[in-house]
């Protein structure tokens, strides 16, 4: 209880740091581009966008699963951006699960230029068969055509897993340690994808 | 002993008959063969040409579907779809800046983030081709006897931060000898692609061969590329997230392309793309 209303109170505050960020740009874009400043204007639209994605972004973490299981979510971690994701601006939002060694993250980036080549894997035979090795194969979550990506770890023994999920112009990604297929697809199917696609793009 | 001459004189006078009969049997035959052939391509010849006329989508060597400068009053093509020959195309106005501002705001109030993105889009791909339009207005008009060609000047922009935006402009002398350019800017890329080469990797890629050096542009790092195919290719990365890349083609030597690429004030570009 305590911490829904902490989560409650923590979002009421960056929503409205959020809106006098984006009514502060909004004001910006317009008075640059009035004045002639083109340069400017087009600055404060890009603090617009970022503004935008943040807020995007804040929806859909409310929308992610609170649990995995037995794996709580990590409050601390939460993250939404509109522009730290690293290559690409636009959305991001992560999002972590338990605690090494059994745990899971989901990252959500939006206007991704890896989408492309993802997408080329899945619906390019071609593509697709060079690219493809034992440890990786399409699967299909709630309807969308997925990579789903094995990797063993040598000292322990222990496989984790890595789900890709393209969308729009968005790619979800599902990471989970010491894991197996079957849970990771189960884990996979909590995670609500078309709300989120309805959100993102 | 005249039965004995007689016989085998009838014996090859007769052989000599089948085999004349024969031969002219064998011409009869090819001649026969030679007409029905050509009865059968005068079949097929008038064949062909009653279904061009029944098709006239497909005159003049054209593959089916396809209608060809030599047509006459085709008005459907091989599929039966009639050929479409008229249609102003796409109105190519760039989205109105203020109203998309507006339309961002009243989505944003309610809380329809997804729409109030899209406006923000649109209205910054308005500004991105007013910028691009504004640069190309300031190139000169003519570079070292060459004269521009409007129609190839491009704006381009997405909207998106990562594909930035793209300026293109073309010159030439009307024959062989061309000279452009295309700035590129605020791309995500290119603050990856300035790096690369203004650290010098881009020198330590090709160490070795001598179709590329390091040089400087009004004070700018740039490289200079040459090849047999192509011609020359100057680089010139500015500021943070901007790249013009300069052209020539028939130009005769480096300090030609040097000097046509002088002609264009790069500091002025750096200066409306807002880069430092």
């Amino acid at each position: 209880m305590k911490k829904v209303i902490s989560l409650l109170f923590f979002s009421g505050l960056v929503a409205g740091a959020l809106a006098q960020d984006f009514n502060k740009n909004l004001a910006s874009a317009r008075s640059s581009y009035a004045s002639g400043d083109l340069e400017n204007a087009r600055f404060a639209m890009e603090q617009l966008l970022n503004n935008l994605d943040a807020a995007i972004g804040k929806e859909v973490l409310a929308m992610l699963p609170t649990a995995m299981g037995s794996l709580n979510y990590n409050q601390k971690d939460d993250n939404v951006t509109g522009s730290s994701a690293g290559i690409a601006s636009g959305l991001y939002v992560h999002r972590t699960y338990g605690v090494h060694p059994k745990s899971a993250t989901i990252d959500i980036i939006n206007n991704s230029p890896m989408i492309a080549s993802i997408n080329a894997i899945l619906n390019t035979p071609l593509i697709g068969g060079m690219m493809r090795n034992d440890n990786q194969k399409v699967v299909k979550v709630q309807g969308y055509k997925s990579i789903l990506q094995k990797s063993e770890n040598s000292d322990t023994a222990k496989t984790s897993f890595e789900l890709q999920v393209p969308f729009n112009n968005t790619l979800l990604t599902f990471k989970m340690d010491d894991t197996n297929e079957g849970e990771i697809t189960q884990f996979a199917n909590s995670i609500p994808i078309s709300k989120i696609a309805q959100v993102a793009q | 002993m005249k039965i004995h001459y007689v016989l085998p004189i009838g014996v090859a006078l007769s052989l000599i008959a089948f085999s004349a009969s024969a031969q002219f049997g064998k011409r009869l035959l090819q001649k026969a063969g030679q007409k029905a052939e050509q009865k059968a391509e005068d079949a097929l010849d008038k064949k062909l040409a009653g279904n061009q006329n029944q098709n006239p989508g497909t005159t003049g060597g054209n593959a089916p579907g396809t209608t060809g400068a030599n047509s006459t009053g085709n008005t459907k093509s091989g599929n039966g779809n009639p050929s479409n020959n008229s249609g102003g195309g796409l109105v190519s106005t760039p989205p109105d800046v203020k109203q998309n501002l507006a339309d961002a705001e009243t989505a944003y109030q309610s809380k329809s983030y997804g729409e109030a993105r899209y406006s923000v889009q649109q209205a910054m791909l308005g500004v991105e081709l007013e910028i691009g339009n504004k640069i190309l207005k300031s190139l000169p008009s003519t570079i070292s006897g060459l004269n521009k060609i409007e129609q190839e000047d491009q704006v381009a922009s997405s909207g998106f931060g990562w594909a930035g935006l793209t300026i293109q402009r073309k010159y030439s002398d009307g024959k062989d000898k061309q000279f452009s350019l295309v700035i590129a800017n605020n791309s995500a890329w290119m603050s990856a692609i300035n790096l690369y080469m203004s650290s010098g990797g881009y020198a330590q890629q090709t160490g070795g061969q001598q179709n590329w050096k390091q040089t400087k542009v009004k004070g700018n790092r740039a490289i200079i590329e040459y090849n047999e195919g192509s011609g020359y290719k100057l680089s010139v990365p500015i500021g943070q997230s901007s790249l013009i890349v300069f052209e020539g083609i028939n130009f005769a030597s480096e300090q030609e392309m040097m000097t046509a690429a002088g002609v264009v004030d790069i500091d002025g570009i750096k200066k409306q793309l807002g880069e430092q």
